[in-house]
């Protein structure tokens, strides 16, 4: 009887004369559809997975994507191996290989036969491979013998891996030797940056001054010839000094503080090489290690140092020794800042042409239909391309032309939702009201077709990063030492069956992103649209 | 409802005229042709009283309205409010005018914007007028704020819900919200395009008495208009019949029913159902043959011509002018010369 | 099987019993149709009279077995249409049953028309759906029915589309349609209320007068008291998903026994009466019917409510002369504690 009379009580309440019919505001609406939705809901995580990756980068504990290693090229991917032991894997890989290529290493007639067959079509990832395994085994068991000189190849390499070391100089300390006080050097003003520099190579501030200025007039002659080409010699100086007059002593300081402090930075690293080699040599210290080592009378450094061969590259390094993990994670954030810088500024400029064209109508919808219409006859590409050409190849000017040209679609979408929108009697109810045009337009129209322009942007968004990739593909895109996912697959196109994973890892990254941006959007046209399939 | 009105003219139409170009043409686009829908009306609304506006769709009742808030701009004539002629006035003095002349529409649904709460709708009348500055300077957010809450309890709402969304009201509670904001601004009249058609029954009342109440209380000026005849009859004081855009007789409510001149007027009111099986089975129905006609062509005889029981040949080639019958009767047919 | 045989039976061409049709969303269970009863005889027109929401539509669709599942399901009762229950029978006894046997005409008449199909097209597919006809035949059955709800020229006419008929004109031809293969029953659903006063006067007219002709029986669905005065011999009030009052014509309007109708009555303006002040009104707002409790839905708007009506749906009291009402103003104690 209780449960009835609540029952009954909860009635009254929804029948009461101002009591509410229907709970939650459209977007709580909208939110509920989506999360019904699965796969929508594993597009927003992956999608803010990536994000967060992309933005956290520079804290993530990986190195840095633009180091260059030498020795690290076109390692393989792997997680229980370090660098060194795969450069060992390969160094033997290879001596196995010789010694079967010159018949000091015996095979079965079917190994013979097959491994043939392997170089025949130019499978040498498969032959090193099985040469390793075969070789190991022969050495283990002892039916093959290593030369002498293959000994020594193999004990130089540990050797060298053993002491090969990777040193960075974190900070560098100055101790005034009046106050006893130690100062950051990267801190200090530029005229003690310069004493200091010059007590440390013992030399005059007159010299060291000398010095500075010719290299820094070089560096800005560089960057000078690299705006403008095709000027002689005279012109360059010319620019050089009007470059000089137009800057502020405050950046010219910098450009000498830079450039003295990396002087300095650099002896850092040179003597704490010299001090740590020994120590990696008769494994007095233990590595990776990081702190501070005295330089030179006054001057310390805080060293991190680790050894060279220790690193594990989970997804393989590429060309240059750099590491494929770090380059995709930066690649990413590229990219994505592209889909969505691209994105939202089209859509701002689509936003307003489109909605001026649609409210306004008449002349007005008339002459930017016509913009339109022209601009959709031109080729897409080739717009980007001269663009791109006009204006330089940096990351900016690809945000520009792309935005710029992709404002098309979504001024015509727009467009027609407020065509359809401004006959709405809210729309007239506002006019009666008095309400100036923008507020029209952005009070009332442009907010009752957000959910559309946002599907529409969300699934926008892969198109921007396929038109990016693409650009950086044909090498019209970001330009090295950055990355972004198309440069990533560009490059690794060219050795596509050597190093599979150069091509694989970014290649299935970005997938997975487009994937899960397409399914977003499409959860989100379900959610907003009442007229879904999700509506009951 | 007493029906006693100072007779001070409070807004006068004169002659207005509100033809929609048709265009065509590729590039270049020409007129090709006018939707008459308005087509040379005048009449005047008095302080205090309702004017219905009666027809059946196509008529130009609805265009009548937005003409005279100046959602259009009329083709020809003027539209007189407090002795300026909001058509030709300079836009401040048109916009300030405009203050006391404020619309309900008639879907409940589509006339309150799907994204603002209903403070914000309420208020915007308000905001409008305030950045445009043509507000008292006292008028601060606070003062809008307070002046929210009051207009709702005023119509029947309960002002705890003023941040919800429209949709989570009913019709008749949505109807109520675009009450209070056409009254956001105490404006002398209020223009109301079919403000109960779209309602349940049940809820057609309870608005019809809220706008009788807030008639007699606030001293508003209605311009009315609805198709369905029952309901003009109960709230008007004086009725006008529109036909294709031109007004066809226009007299005091009560004399309608009792005494409609006009052979339009008549087959309209025979054409009513009335809620009574016994009166309905003895009434005389008047059935008008075929539709109303296209309101495109430009007209040199009576409008109702084509559909007229009574027609005659003075009829087809003569339009007739608004007649004075007695002193709160007019009618446009020639069956009075 | 005698039963069907008596003449009694015989007359009775439909009959709904405890028809319940629900609706499954997202808030609860939706029941849009809860438990109503009511029979249409031969030649008889019959009005289903209430507000939006109130369950009125669904209930013709339910009987044409048109509602769109999932969500909607009819979750229990019989309808019988010359004693073979509807919601029993098979697709295809379905496909024959509409059209010519029960037809529909809808609200809107711009949309219930194909526009991109000529009439002719769309009138012969029908026919020939339905009658074993040649489409010569089928033609000339079109223009028979054009030219009987009053279309001029309708041998020309036939062939023109649909946008080149006004709103009546279309109404008309959805009028013919519906009729075209005689069926048994014509549902209407609020078929005048998209269309102007005299248009609406036309139409219902030619309703009446057709359904006269041909002795089809007519379930008329509207919320206008007016078009039911004129033109119903029996009329069912719904509110909530339930039928209130049921009644002849001319009892309902002379005496409304429910709180409801009376109230309905009471709160339309009359064209005829001289009035004086305020209009009578129901207070408060149509429910929610997802999740009402056992009682009567109505009470909270009721004038006249008492205790028991916040606890208990009311049963259905016979007033004579077949005027039912469902409300507990007319039980009295003894009847109740009977109960």
């Amino acid at each position: 009887m209780n449960l009835f009379n609540k029952k009954s009580n909860k009635l009254q309440t929804t029948n009461e004369f101002n009591q509410v019919v229907v709970g939650n505001s459209l977007t709580k609406d909208a939110w509920r559809r989506l999360k019904k939705n699965k796969m929508a809901v594993i597009s927003v995580i992956i999608v803010i997975v990536y994000i967060l990756l992309a933005t956290l980068a520079p804290i993530l504990p990986i190195y840095p994507y633009d180091e260059i290693i030498l020795d690290h090229q076109h390692l393989k991917p792997s997680f229980s191996k370090n660098a060194g032991e795969l450069l060992m894997e390969k160094r033997l890989a290879d001596i196995y290989t010789q010694a079967w290529r010159q018949g000091r290493m015996q095979v079965s007639e079917a190994e013979e036969e097959m491994l043939w067959a392997w170089i025949d079509s130019s499978n040498a990832n498969k032959v090193w491979d099985y040469m390793f395994v075969v070789g190991s085994e022969q050495v283990a068991e002892g039916t093959y013998t290593l030369t002498a000189a293959e000994k020594r190849i193999i004990e130089n390499l540990e050797k060298k891996l053993q002491t090969d070391l990777q040193i960075t100089v974190k900070k560098v300390w100055y101790t005034n030797s009046e106050t006893g006080k130690k100062e950051n050097v990267a801190r200090l003003p530029v005229e003690q940056v310069v004493e200091i520099y010059a007590e440390m190579v013992g030399a005059s501030i007159a010299s060291v001054s000398n010095q500075y200025e010719r290299e820094i007039e070089q560096q800005l002659v560089k960057v000078i010839m690299a705006q403008n080409t095709g000027l002689t010699p005279e012109e360059y100086l010319l620019l050089y000094d009007k470059k000089l007059e137009s800057m502020s002593e405050r950046e010219h300081d910098k450009l000498i503080k830079e450039n003295v402090f990396s002087k300095i930075v650099s002896y850092a690293k040179d003597i704490a090489s010299q001090d740590l080699k020994t120590a990696a040599t008769d494994a007095s210290a233990e590595f990776p290690l990081d702190k501070e080592i005295s330089i030179l009378g006054s001057l310390s450094a805080d060293v991190e140092a680790t050894r060279k061969h220790d690193r594990q590259y989970y997804l393989g390094t590429d060309n240059q020794g750099r590491d494929m993990l770090s380059r995709i994670i930066y690649g990413g954030q590229v990219s994505i800042a592209i889909g969505f810088i691209g994105t939202i500024t089209s859509v701002l400029i689509g936003i307003v042409l489109g909605s001026l064209a649609g409210y306004l109508g008449g002349k007005v919808d008339y002459f930017i239909m016509r913009i339109v219409d022209i601009m959709y006859g031109l080729p897409y590409m080739l717009l980007v391309i001269i663009a791109m050409a006009i204006f330089g190849r940096n990351i900016l000017n690809l945000f520009f032309a792309l935005a710029i040209i992709s404002w098309l679609t979504i001024s015509r979408m727009v467009r027609g939702q407020i065509m359809s929108l401004k006959n709405q009697e809210f729309i007239e109810a506002a006019r009666s009201m008095g309400a100036p045009t923008w507020r029209i337009i952005f009070k009332h129209l442009v907010p009752n077709s957000l959910s559309v322009i946002i599907v529409f942007s969300t699934l926008r968004i892969p198109s921007f990063i396929m038109t990016e990739s693409f650009l950086s593909y044909l090498g019209l895109g970001v330009q090295a030492p950055y990355a972004s996912w198309g440069s990533l697959v560009g490059d690794a196109v060219g050795g596509m069956t050597l190093y599979p994973w150069k091509l694989f890892f970014p290649a299935a990254t970005m997938t997975i992103f487009l994937f899960a941006m397409n399914f977003l959007g499409d959860g989100l046209r379900d959610a907003f649209d009442p007229q879904s399939k999700n509506q009951l | 409802m007493s029906k006693t009105t100072e007779k001070r003219p409070l807004l006068e139409v004169v002659d207005l005229k509100q033809h929609f170009p048709i265009e065509s043409g590729f590039i270049i686009r020409r007129q090709i042709g006018a939707v008459r829908a308005v087509d040379g009306i005048s009449f005047t609304v008095n302080e205090g009283e309702t004017l219905g506006i009666v027809g059946e769709s196509g008529c130009g009742k609805s265009t009548t309205v937005r003409s005279i808030a100046q959602l259009y701009k009329p083709t020809s004539g003027s539209v007189i409010f407090d002795g300026i002629d909001l058509v030709n006035a300079p836009r401040e003095q048109m916009l300030d005018a405009r203050k006391n002349i404020q619309m309900i529409f008639q879907d409940p649904y589509a006339s309150l914007d799907p994204r603002m709460t209903v403070r914000t709708i309420i208020a915007e009348p308000l905001e409008i007028y305030r950045t445009r500055g043509m507000l008292d300077p006292s008028v601060t957010k606070d003062v809008i704020e307070r002046r929210v809450e009051e207009l709702m309890e005023r119509v029947g709402l309960n002002k705890a819900f003023k941040n919800r969304y429209p949709h989570e009201f009913s019709g008749g509670q949505r109807q109520r919200i675009g009450i209070a904001r056409a009254l956001a601004l105490n404006p002398k009249i209020i223009l109301a395009d079919e403000p109960v058609s779209a309602l349940d029954v049940s809820i057609q009342s309870q608005i019809l008495n809220l706008l009788h109440d807030l008639q007699k209380e606030l001293g508003l000026t209605y311009v009315f208009i609805a198709h369905d005849l029952a309901v003009i009859e109960y709230i008007s004081t004086r009725v006008a019949v529109m036909y294709l855009g031109k007004i066809m007789e226009l007299s005091r409510s009560s004399d309608l029913y009792k005494n409609p001149l006009h052979p339009y007027t008549k087959a309209l009111l025979s054409a009513a159902p009335i809620p009574d099986p016994v009166i309905e089975r003895k009434r005389q129905r008047i059935i008008l043959t075929g539709d109303v006609p296209s309101p495109n062509k430009e007209r040199f005889g009576c409008y109702f011509y084509d559909r007229c029981p009574y027609k005659m040949e003075k009829c087809k080639t003569n339009i007739p002018p608004m007649k004075r019958i007695d002193e709160n009767h007019e009618v446009a047919c020639w069956l009075y010369e | 099987m005698t039963n069907a045989t008596s003449p009694d039976t015989y007359k009775r061409l439909l009959e709904v019993k405890g028809l319940q049709t629900y609706f499954k969303t997202d808030a609860g269970i939706v029941k849009a149709v809860d438990g109503i009863s009511f029979t249409l005889n031969k030649g008889e027109t019959l009005g289903i009279v209430g507000e939006s929401g109130s369950g009125k539509s669904v209930t013709n669709l339910s009987i044409m077995r048109l509602i769109p599942s999932p969500p909607g399901k009819i979750v229990g009762g019989e309808v019988l249409f010359e004693g073979k229950d509807i919601l029993k029978l098979s697709e295809s006894e379905l496909r024959h049953l509409r059209g010519n046997d029960i037809s529909m005409i809808f609200q809107d008449p711009m949309t219930s028309l194909n526009p991109f199909l000529r009439i002719s097209t769309q009138m012969i597919e029908t026919i020939r759906l339905h009658k074993t006809m040649s489409r010569k035949e089928a033609l000339a059955k079109s223009i028979e029915m054009l030219k009987l709800v009053g279309i001029p020229a309708a041998e020309e006419r036939i062939h023109s589309y649909p946008h080149q008929f006004s709103g009546g004109m279309r109404q008309r031809v959805m009028i013919a349609m519906a009729l075209s293969c005689e069926a048994k029953i014509l549902i209407a659903d609020e078929p005048t209320t998209a269309l102007d006063v005299t248009i609406q006067a036309q139409i219902l007219e030619l309703i009446q007068e057709l359904s006269k002709k041909l002795d089809t029986a007519v379930i008329l669905i509207t919320h206008d008291l007016g078009v039911v005065a004129g033109m119903c011999d029996t009329v069912c009030v719904m509110y909530a998903g339930k039928i209130v009052e049921k009644a002849k014509t001319d009892d309902l309007y002379a005496k409304p026994s429910h709180p409801y109708t009376f109230g309905l009555i009471q709160s339309v303006p009359r064209l005829d009466k001289a009035h004086d002040g305020k209009l009578f009104s129901i207070e408060g707002q149509p429910p929610n019917v997802i999740d009402l409790p056992p009682c009567c839905p109505f009470h909270p708007r009721c004038h006249k409510a008492m205790d028991i009506c916040r606890t208990k749906y009311p049963p259905t009291k016979d007033l004579g002369n077949g005027h039912e009402v469902s409300c507990w103003l007319f039980i009295d104690e003894k009847e109740h504690s009977h109960e």
